[in-house]
This record gives C-alpha cells, structure tokens and sequence, in this order.
C-alpha cells in the first residue's frame, strides 16, 4: 500500500505528513517538559535559604556539555542539507566535499560526548561527593577550625593573608547554599550565622576511608523448636559449613568465629539462624580501610552491631581546603569524624534534596531523549535505513528533517536546562 | 520547507545562515557563563538576564535551525505550539493561583474572586483548547481543496 502525503505536501495542511507528525509529538513533548521546568522553578522560588545546593555545579563542564549539544545540533541541520543537494557522503579529508553520512557520524560522535560526559563523569563525582551533618554544634565547629584553619590562614583569595575559619567557611557556603540575598545583602550572611550557630551546616567532601568493624559472630544455643523442620544434622551441616566444630556448637559452647568482616559474618548470622541457632555479634575491633565508598547512608555507617557502630570514624577530604602534600602536591585536608556525632550522611544523590531529586529528573530524562536520538541517527546510518535513500530520495530527506526537528528540541531543552540548573 | 525554496543558490544561503546560527548560539552560552563568573548578581535579575539569552538562543535555534521562520505561514504548525503555549501558560496559571492561594503565616489571604477566576480559568482553558484543535483539524477533504486553489486563483483575476 503505498503511504499518502511522504514527500508532497497534503493539500489541507500545507505539509507532508511526517512533518505534521512530529510538530504534533513536539507540541507533547512541551507540555512534558514544561511541566518539570514549572516544578524547578516553583520548589526553587518555595525552597527555604540554604536548602537549595545548586552552588556546587560544575559550570565548565556544563557550557562544555552545552557546546557540544549546539555544534551536534548544527552538524545534524548540515546533514540535512547535504541530502537536499544530493549529497549522500563525501571523503573525510575533504571537510567542503562531505556529505549526509560525514556530518551524521559527527552528529552522533557529540551526542555520545555530551552521554560519556554525563554518565561517567558529572553523575558519578556526585555520587561519591558526600554531605555530613553532625548533631553538635561545638564538633561542628572543631572541624570546621581543624579542617580549614590553615587554608584560611594561607588564603589568598581576598588578598589579605588569612581570614577566620569562619568567614573562609561563610565565603564558599554563601555561593553554594545561600546564592539568593533575600532580603538585601545582608540575608545570606544572617542566614549563615544561623546555620553556622545552631549547627545545621553540612561538612562536604570525599569519604577517603573509614575504620570498620571486625565483628565476632558467637554460635549459642541450639534449639530444636525454633525452626521446626531442621534436624540436629542439617543444623550441624551448617556449622561445620561456617567452618566451626559441630559437636561443641550444639552441646551448648559457645563458639566464637573471630573477627570477621562485615559481609561475612551477616552471611553466617544468616545461615546459622536458619538452622535454629542463636547468634550474637559484637564488635571485637575496627579495621583502618582506605577506600571511597559509594552509596553510603545514615543508617549503615550507624548499624548497631552488639551495643557499637559498624563504622567508627570516617575520614573525610574536605572541599574548599587547599594543603600541601609531602610531595608538593595540593591536596584536600582530611579530617576524622566520629560517626556517634553523625546525624545525617548523603551523597549527592537524589535522596540528598529536592534540588538534587528533580536535578536527577530532569537531566535524565533529557538524556534519555539523547540516547533515543542516537538509536535513530544509527538507524538511519545503517543499510536498512539507507534503504529509503536509494529507493526514494525525497522521502529520506524527508525523513532526516524530520529527526532533525526532534534533535534541535532536544537541544532547545538543553538551552534552557543549563541556566537553570547550573546558574541560577 | 516549501518546495521553492529548493534552489541550491538558497540552499548555499541557508548553510552559511546554520554556521552563523551555531556561531550565536556559541557565542550566547559563553555570555551566560561569563555573566555568571563574572558579576554577583541577586536571583531575579540572574534568571531574568539568563533566561532571555536562553530564549535569545532557542528563538535562534527555532527560526533557522528548525527552518520555522519559512513555515510559519503553515498554521497546522504555528497553530499547534500556539495552542500548546496558551494551555500550557493556563495551566501554569492556575498553578501559580494555588500556589498563592496557599495561606502563609507572614502573608494574607487572597480575596475569594480571585479563587473563583483561577477556577473559571482551569475550565475554559482547555474547552477552549479542544474547540480550536478540533477545528483547525476538522478542515476540507485533501480531495477537494485542489478546487479552491484555482478558485483563487480566478478571484484574484477578476480583481
């Protein structure tokens, strides 16, 4: 059957059909987005001073990501000119000979940057970049004082030599948290001082380790009628399988497994439950780890295992502090934190805040948008849809206009994404 | 694109219009940038400077990368995102009334009328919305509307 209205316009609408299509797609596509652009900016008129932690963006990779969506979305409109001229492709060292296919591979090598960019870089830094805050005032501020007292006396920002820890710590938290002066100038800073008095500041930066529980896991008693069904075998099957003495574990002696990881010793509190025994863990001692861990939250840094933390004490690289290495390299000065003063710990997560909940919605699915339209773009590069080409040359033109259209769209919400989220 | 407008001479002109497009485009990001590093400025003037760049750039990106500017005489397409912005605008609208409306310890209330308006206003916005698209949709057979070109044609003459 042959498809009315692919290349000649339709009389009554003065366009060919495809066309219409994807206008009608795109008038849905800004009711989508318009309405999580209408959410940000309403939860960011309605958010409180200092809730709204957009100061950390990191703009340059943001303009870079800009750019590269820009020159892809006029690499793609080139494309669809060189096919209007009957240009399918052209030899790559003659940049004024190329054709459809030149400037399509272009096209597509942006739009997997501007992905690479976001999904193995702006992503992933924000999930291991952590927030701490503490439930004391006056540890707060010992860590302020420990972690930035020698940047801010070296600080040469201001061209003095040195302020107070607590006007080097007003100096960056004022542009990340408090970037809207509410009520004249002067509110970031009363709005600081309160945050900074009542304790309510977050420490930021990289967990670089943490000591860890070495945890005993202690075999009590058996009992038969705790989980009926398990013989006196599979029950000592299942000790002798956690790689303990049977005969002991089930005449009642405690059996000690010592000093076992985390993981390890939650499997076995596991299997040995499951056979009717009763298990006590206690922490017999913690474990120095240099490691950066990821997903970590409240809750599992504060597990109660037998009376004590899973995790004593974090160490944490602060940002905005600047020391100098053995070596002479710059590093982040790292501080030890006590988890028994942790009150909340996130990564820059969309649990983290509502700026980071709908951050996550809206460039996601932007980059979602992005991924579909490298889908098609290969559809379109490849024999089976070069096959339009060279069965009907207008229809194909037609075809990549259409794309095309839905590229700059996607374009057109990157334009407006990167002032909002990474600006204002 | 209409199809006089398929000359290559045109063409020519239209590739040297999407360099110079990407160049704009390029040249407002970098503004926006500069504009942030540069100066500290409170958060309604920020949005309002970075907001019309943005908007400087997407009328850009529309009137020439999406050749809008050729098929604006088209009304399927002017009609449709026309529509599309004024139910869009309505219910933004309304949700800004409610947001308003919500009653806040340092604000008064809003007068009642105004409730009754945002309500009357989520009501006619989108039979408002159905009526136009149904009509501009319910148009003349593709059959028959070759006729009433010639008839213009013919009118015109007469005149």
């Amino acid at each position: 059957m042959e498809i009315p209205y692919t290349v000649k316009p339709r009389p009554d609408t003065g366009l060919y059909n495809g066309k219409l299509g994807i206008w009608l797609f795109l008038a849905s596509e800004v009711m989508l987005f318009g309405a999580l652009f209408s959410s940000y900016v309403l939860l960011r008129v309605g958010a409180e001073p200092g809730t709204w932690s957009m100061g950390l963006m990191n703009i340059t990779v943001g303009a870079g990501n800009t750019m590269v969506l820009i020159a892809s979305s006029m690499f793609v409109v080139l494309a669809w000119a060189e096919l209007k001229q009957g240009n399918l492709s052209g030899p790559w060292l003659k940049p004024r000979n190329w054709g459809y296919t030149n400037w399509k591979w272009l096209t597509i090598a942006c739009a997997v940057l501007f992905l690479a960019v976001k999904w193995s870089y702006e992503w992933p830094q924000k999930f291991k970049h952590y927030d701490i805050w503490l439930n004391d005032a006056a540890v707060l501020h010992d860590s302020f004082k420990k972690g930035y007292h020698e940047t801010a006396s070296h600080s040469s920002d201001k061209g003095t030599k040195g302020v107070s820890v607590k006007e080097y710590v007003e100096g960056f938290y004022t542009t990340r948290y408090f970037k809207e002066p509410s009520d004249g100038s002067d509110g970031s800073k009363a709005k600081f001082k309160d945050a900074w008095d009542s304790g309510t500041l977050a420490l930021s930066g990289h967990i670089n380790g943490y000591e860890e529980a070495m945890i005993d896991v202690q075999v009590g008693q058996w009992d038969a009628n705790s989980k009926p069904g398990v013989t006196r075998d599979e029950a000592k099957a299942a000790v002798i399988a956690a790689g303990g003495d049977a005969k002991q574990a089930l005449d009642g002696v405690g059996l000690v497994f010592p000093k076992l990881d985390y993981d390890k010793a939650k499997r076995m509190e596991y299997l040995l439950k499951q056979a009717g025994f009763k298990v006590n863990l206690s922490v017999a001692d913690y474990e120095k780890v240099e490691a950066h861990p990821w997903f970590w939250r409240t809750p599992r840094v504060n597990e109660d295992i037998g009376g004590q933390p899973r995790v004593r004490s974090i160490v944490l690289g602060l940002d905005h502090s600047h020391i100098q290495d053995e070596a002479g390299n710059e590093v982040h000065q790292e501080i030890e934190i006590e988890t028994r003063h942790i009150s909340r710990l996130s990564a820059y997560e969309p649990k983290h805040s509502t700026f980071f909940g709908i951050y996550y919605t809206i460039t996601g699915l932007h980059a979602a948008h992005v991924f579909g339209g490298i889908i098609v773009m290969l559809y379109n590069m490849l024999p089976i849809g070069l096959a339009m080409w060279h069965k009907d040359r207008e229809r194909f033109t037609n075809r990549i206009e259409t794309f095309g259209l839905f590229w700059h769209f996607v374009d057109l919400v990157w334009i407006f994404l990167f002032p909002i989220l990474y600006i204002l | 694109m209409s199809d006089s407008h398929d000359s290559p001479d045109f063409l020519q002109y239209l590739i040297r219009l999407f360099y110079m497009v990407g160049g704009v485009l390029v040249a407002g990001t970098l503004i926006t940038v500069l504009i942030d590093v540069l100066f500290h400025m409170p958060l309604p003037m920020a949005s309002f400077i970075g907001l019309s760049i943005a908007l400087v750039k997407a009328g850009f990106v529309v009137a020439i990368f999406m050749h809008y500017k050729w098929d604006k005489k088209l009304i399927m397409i002017t009609g449709t995102m026309v529509l599309t912005f004024i139910f869009f605008a309505g219910m933004m609208g309304l949700i800004m009334w409610t947001e308003g409306d919500v009653p806040r310890l340092d604000r008064a209330e809003v007068h009642v009328s105004w409730v009754v308006a945002a309500a009357l206003l989520g009501l006619v916005l989108p039979a408002s919305f159905t009526f136009l698209t149904i009509k501009l949709l319910s148009q003349p057979a593709p059959v028959e509307a070759a006729v009433p070109k010639a008839k213009r044609v013919a009118k015109k003459k007469k005149r």
